[in-house]
């Protein structure tokens, strides 16, 4: 496929998201709103609302366009994977002396391999240009955002840097460096340590990053890694926890706590702090409807508890924009609920 | 790669209509718009050109094509149908919920 062929499709796909983010969304919630206030009591979770709307035909459509838009946009015939698939020959030689670190018998989990996360096929790991074809499918993964989606990681360091400065940074889950490279930027004087499981992932991070001298990209499993206790002042990751199902998710939490040094701060951002039944009903029928099938649990997780009981303290859980001047509460347009959950390794 | 190799034998795709026909027909309606998207694109694009280059002017494009230039069409015009048709099929393409 041509290059113009295959962006002039991806930009009806991303119109086509972008109307159903603006026009059909606030639809949606008004007629739940409607709804709601001729029921016979006030709906006070997510299967309150899916008996309101269950049957609505434009709640259908809203449903439909949120899945197999995505699968065009991956699998379609003017797809990521077939467009990247068709380029493989010099992509691949690209990334042949990557400085990053493979570990190719690193064991990948069960719940890595049982779904194709975001719909992207056979996952964001199995083929060496999954790092390439990811990369691309996140320009276009906040239609409101568009171009400024850079600003989303751009944010979230200045967030975490307003409150000091670290020496020792593991970026955990990396992908292809979006979210280290602003750390890197940032604090020049750091060591930057980005581990992420899957390999073609790291590989393209770490040739994205070319020369800089305060970075590695390394295959590792966030959740298992062979860092030694104590050893980062901080530790983030943007977008991962919601990929892990509870009990890994919460070993992830674990190890976090073992490699920071008594005082480090650990900072992520992801999607937890959401506000209504409402709300909750349509981030958990997207995490069913995307392949990523933890939204719900990670939700619905007592996060004060959890971390507290890891030995965490300070623990803080930030409703997060992810671009200037969008607001937090208005309903005009689907968003995702960004959240930044922020805690400090106690110091015993 | 053709389409149909990331087709899932074993996860029959979501679905959201009474019908499950309807969620399949969209497929093709949705794919189909994808199609004259890119094609309306396309031939603005190449319109725009010949006009500035001198090439074309209103009417040229608008003749019957011989059956050579037709002929000559078929491989594009499979990989086409395959697009469109394969939304028939009610398959995951990635491994999730079903
Ligand atoms: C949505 S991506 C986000 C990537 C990057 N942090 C960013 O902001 O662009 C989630 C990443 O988490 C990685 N991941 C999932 N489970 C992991 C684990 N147990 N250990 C390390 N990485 C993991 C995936 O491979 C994927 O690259």
């Amino acid at each position: 496929m041509d290059d113009r062929s295959f962006v002039a499709a991806q930009d009806f796909l991303l119109a086509s998201k972008t109307f159903w983010t603006k026009r059909l969304y606030p639809e949606i919630r008004q007629t739940y709103e409607d709804a709601a206030e001729k029921a016979a009591s006030k709906p006070q979770d997510p299967a309150d609302v899916a008996a309101l709307l269950d049957g609505d035909t434009l709640y259908r459509y809203f449903s439909w366009l949120e899945r197999h838009l995505q699968r065009f946009k991956y699998a379609g015939r003017y797809g990521l994977v077939p467009y990247h698939d068709e380029r493989r020959a010099e992509l691949s030689a690209s990334l042949r002396n990557t400085s990053a670190e493979l570990a190719p018998d690193l064991e990948m989990p069960n719940y890595y391999q049982r779904v194709d996360i975001h719909q992207h096929p056979g996952g964001v790991w199995s083929d060496e240009l999954d790092g390439y074809v990811y990369e691309r499918g996140a320009r276009s993964t906040t239609p409101l955002m568009g171009a400024a989606h850079a600003d989303l990681h751009h944010r979230f360091t200045e967030l975490v840097a307003s409150r000091g400065e670290p020496e020792n940074i593991l970026d955990m889950g990396c992908g292809f460096g979006k979210s280290t490279h602003p750390f890197c930027r940032k604090f020049p004087a750091a060591q930057v340590e980005a581990i992420d499981l899957s390999g073609p992932c790291v590989s393209l991070g770490a040739h994205n990053a070319g020369e800089a001298p305060n970075v590695r990209f390394r295959q590792m499993n966030a959740y298992d890694t062979d860092y030694d206790d104590n050893s980062f002042d901080l530790v983030t990751s943007t977008m991962v926890i919601h990929e892990l199902p509870p009990t890994e998710m919460k070993q992830f939490f674990a190890e976090a706590a073992r490699v920071l040094a008594p005082g480090g701060r650990m900072a992520h951002l992801d999607f937890y702090a959401i506000d209504g039944p409402f709300a909750r009903f349509i981030h958990y029928g997207h995490g069913r409807r995307n392949n990523e099938p933890f939204m719900e649990p990670l939700a619905e997780m007592d996060m004060q508890a959890s971390l507290a009981e890891l030995g965490f303290t300070n623990i803080e859980v930030i409703p997060f924009q992810e671009a200037e001047g969008l607001s937090l509460t208005s309903h005009d347009a689907w968003r995702f609920p960004w959240t930044v959950i922020y805690a400090e390794k106690a110091v015993d | 790669m053709r389409i149909s190799d990331t087709l899932i034998e074993d996860r029959p795709e979501q679905t959201f209509f009474e019908d499950p026909a309807l969620d399949r027909a969209f497929g093709v309606v949705m794919a189909l718009a994808t199609e004259v998207y890119v094609q309306r694109n396309r031939m603005r694009a190449l319109e725009r050109q010949l006009e500035v280059a001198g090439v074309i002017e209103n009417g040229d494009l608008d003749r019957e094509p011989s059956d050579e230039e037709r002929l000559a069409e078929a491989e594009d015009r499979d990989a086409f149908v395959e697009g469109l048709m394969i939304n028939l099929l009610g398959k995951q393409q990635a491994k999730g919920a079903s």
